[in-house]
């Protein structure tokens, strides 16, 4: 088995420095991990997407670990019941 | 009181918004009926939400929309940030406040950017001068509208902002002697109008506005201010009648964030967007104003909108006052310099009313420029290259870009301008923002507004040049103190409901897959040019009436649109939907509140309630006739263009001036 790329271990590291974060805030820790696992399948070779998602996960990160955000909720829509959804 | 309109067009029956927050297990959770789960697994455990349990809904689902949002808690929060929301932001922040700033573009982008003319403030470096002088200006220019005690706040403070600008970096233009350099603008006199042209206009060559922005920016960097930029803020979180924050949807990722507060400022700016030619930027939309009114809070002065007599024939863009100020005139097909015969005294530099209404007369005596002569010139060629090339170098490239005239050969086309919104969300002049309940004014608890969001009013009926500047730094500063004096840093949230700001995300939700036939674009077309025919500079009872239907049936089309972006991340097309929407708002409330004010009074121009004076000297000074006959109204009653039936409406605005009364005794005392 081959040994992670540098990306690899950024986006790990990333992914360990938000669980790390939002311990202590309600809400986060579920989403985080649906996003990086929605993001994990990604081409390995798609390297200008991963990027731009790890860039934007950096600027989230500096965000959730700002004394001044609290939690997270969802608001959702469900749609009326027709049939065969 | 007729009905309110609450901004969101959702029928209550198919859709229903429920926020996954509570951590009740799913026997105690009482589904409404609208709401039902279709049959799959995955779906079924939709229905235990809870913060512990969102990773269960992994599964994306097409049938199920989820908006996660992320919660904030600050001290303050300012919405924009142009001039005012800088100077707000900051001057918080340096008050110790935990400070949000929340804006749609990065601070160095706001419209404040655009501005060119100058800052007033009687500084006395050009001859001798006081603020009493630019008091009287700004009264009298504001057609006896403006709220005499924050006019005589801004006048005041004048100097000491301009000087607190100077010592924050700003570089104003220089006289030989090194003082801050003033030129002459519209509408500025000395000795209450009788000692000729008044010097007072601090500028910076004639990008001042550029300047101001960047310096108020970097002093801004010095401050912890934590800045949300490409937040874009869809309403406020308003419960009884109490602001507790706003709702914001991040651009670049979709998420909505809410910022919880106890102060939130609303420094949004104005709403030029709604014409079809105008000198703002696209991004002019007027959200705070329509995010007032989505609170059910009123706005005042809308129809006063300022056309500026010099914005360039075509493009729109605008020429500085400050042309005229260092001497350029404007003439007409017969070369005549026209504003002779209007203002006598003031001539070119009569205040910007006055001036466009002058062009627009002689335009449509045929005395117009042009193929079409539906245009004047502004000559700048007889003044000296050097002075232009010091005083006034960005116009000469503008005019060159935009009409493709060299300003020291030919003259430039020039038409009058949307430029300027002297109503807005009614402040009294600390800059807490206030309603109009049970026949009294009242201040809405943790709201404050500050720049040309706000209607303080400084500028009444009609703004005089470079006051502008001189307003977005002395309110922002305002609304920073008044926060300060009544507030402590720290201060414990008000509870706020859960689901608070639900209805912004089920609008937010309904618009992104909008399935009509409508596009934005044409929609938003409809409303620019039905509000440039029906509600110019000239208006007419009937023009105006017909307006109103019209703008009615381009609103009820709203409920036809088709946006094309079905994604969350950096939807554009999402986003000028909900900027067409608040340019809806303002729309509607300018015009109807056009035709309801029967009388003429600064920009607002009757034809068929004519009280106009050009001349300064026709206006009287005695004790009893102050100028022309003043009838004001304190309230608007309900408006009955907005009593469609099936019309999901704003209320219709109410409308009141200033202390007319309070107005008069002032200047009995102030008179020779």
């Amino acid at each position: 088995m081959s040994r992670h790329s540098k990306l690899q271990k950024q986006v790990l590291a990333l992914y360990r420095h938000f669980l790390r974060a939002a311990r202590d805030k309600p809400g986060f820790v579920p989403r985080i991990r649906d996003e990086f696992r929605e993001n994990a399948a990604l081409k390995r070779s798609d390297v200008m997407h991963i990027e731009y998602l790890y860039r934007r996960g950096v600027r989230q990160l500096e965000q959730l670990r700002d004394a001044n955000t609290k939690q997270l909720g969802s608001f959702s829509r469900h749609t009326k019941e027709t049939g065969n959804q | 009181m007729g009905k309110f309109f609450r901004g969101l067009l959702i029928s209550p029956g198919c859709i229903k918004l429920i926020l996954n927050h509570c951590k009740r297990p799913l026997k105690q959770r009482k589904s409404p009926s609208s709401v039902r789960v279709s049959c799959s697994a995955a779906a079924l455990r939709e229905n235990v939400i809870s913060f512990n349990h969102l990773h269960l809904l992994s599964v994306r689902t097409v049938i199920s929309t989820q908006y996660p949002v992320v919660d904030h808690e600050f001290d303050a929060v300012v919405v924009g940030a142009g001039g005012a929301g800088l100077r707000a932001a900051f001057g918080l922040s340096e008050a110790g406040f935990n400070t949000a700033c929340v804006t749609k573009l990065f601070p160095t982008r706001s419209h404040t950017v655009a501005a060119q003319g100058g800052i007033n403030a009687a500084l006395g470096n050009m001859e001798e001068d006081d603020w009493r002088w630019h008091f009287y200006d700004t009264v009298k220019g504001s057609d006896w509208l403006g709220d005499q005690d924050a006019i005589h706040y801004m006048t005041e403070q004048a100097p000491a902002a301009v000087v607190e600008l100077e010592n924050f970096g700003m570089p104003f233009s220089r006289t030989d002697d090194g003082k801050i350099y003033q030129r002459a603008f519209g509408g500025q006199s000395l000795k209450y109008g009788k000692g000729g042209q008044a010097h007072r206009c601090c500028c910076v060559a004639d990008r001042t506005g550029h300047s101001l922005l960047h310096t108020l920016y970097g002093r801004s960097l010095r401050y912890d201010t934590s800045y949300f930029v490409e937040y874009f803020a869809l309403d406020l979180l308003m419960e009884n009648g109490e602001c507790k924050g706003v709702i914001a949807l991040c651009m670049e990722d979709g998420s909505i964030h809410r910022f919880r507060a106890q102060n939130t400022v609303i420094a949004t700016g104005g709403y030029g967007r709604t014409y079809f030619s105008c000198t703002s930027a696209h991004t002019s939309t007027g959200d705070g104003n329509a995010m007032v009114t989505r609170a059910g809070l009123p706005c005042q002065d809308l129809e006063f909108v300022q056309f500026h007599p010099t914005g360039i024939y075509g493009a729109g863009c605008l020429i500085t006052e400050g042309c005229r100020g260092e001497g350029g005139i404007l003439i007409n097909s017969e070369g005549e310099r026209f504003m002779e015969r209007y203002a006598p005294n003031a001539k070119d530099l009569a205040s910007r009313d006055v001036v466009s209404r002058s062009m627009t007369i002689e335009i449509r005596e045929g005395r117009g420029v042009g193929p079409e002569k539906d245009h004047v010139y502004l000559q700048l060629h007889h003044l000296p290259p050097q002075q232009l090339a010091t005083r006034l170098p960005g116009i000469s490239e503008t005019a060159m870009i935009f009409a493709g005239v060299d300003v020291t050969k030919e003259p430039i086309p020039v038409l009058p301008t949307v430029h300027y919104n002297m109503g807005g969300v009614p402040t009294n002049y600390k800059g807490q923002v206030i309603t109009y309940t049970e026949g009294a004014d009242k201040v809405v608890p943790g709201l404050y507004a500050c720049g040309e969001a706000a209607c303080a009013s400084v500028h009444g009926a009609n703004r005089l040049g470079a006051n502008s500047l001189l307003d977005l730094v002395v309110f922002g500063r305002a609304c920073a103190l008044t926060i300060a004096e009544e507030h402590k840093p720290g201060e414990k949230l008000s509870p706020l409901q859960p689901s608070a700001g639900e209805a912004s995300v089920a609008n937010l939700d309904k618009l992104r897959f909008a399935n009509g036939s409508m596009r934005t674009s044409e929609i938003r077309l409809n409303m620019q040019k039905t509000m440039q025919t029906h509600a110019a500079v000239f208006r007419t009872g009937s023009v105006l009436k017909e307006g109103c239907d019209k703008m009615d049936d381009i609103y009820q089309t709203m409920d036809d649109l088709k946006t094309f972006d079905r994604g969350i991340v950096w939807n554009t097309d999402l986003v000028e939907t909900l900027e067409l929407q608040n340019l809806m708002l303002n729309a509607v409330q300018t015009i109807n509140s056009a035709e309801q004010r029967k009388e003429s009074r600064g920009a607002h121009a009757r034809e068929d309630f004519k009280v106009l004076f050009f001349d300064e000297s026709k206006v009287r000074h005695s004790s009893g006739n102050q100028g022309p006959r003043v009838w004001r109204k304190t309230c608007e009653e309900q408006n009955p263009s907005c009593l469609k039936s099936s019309v999901k409406y704003p209320q219709s605005v109410m409308i009141w001036g200033a202390m007319f009364c309070s107005s008069l005794v002032f200047l009995q005392t102030l008179g020779p």
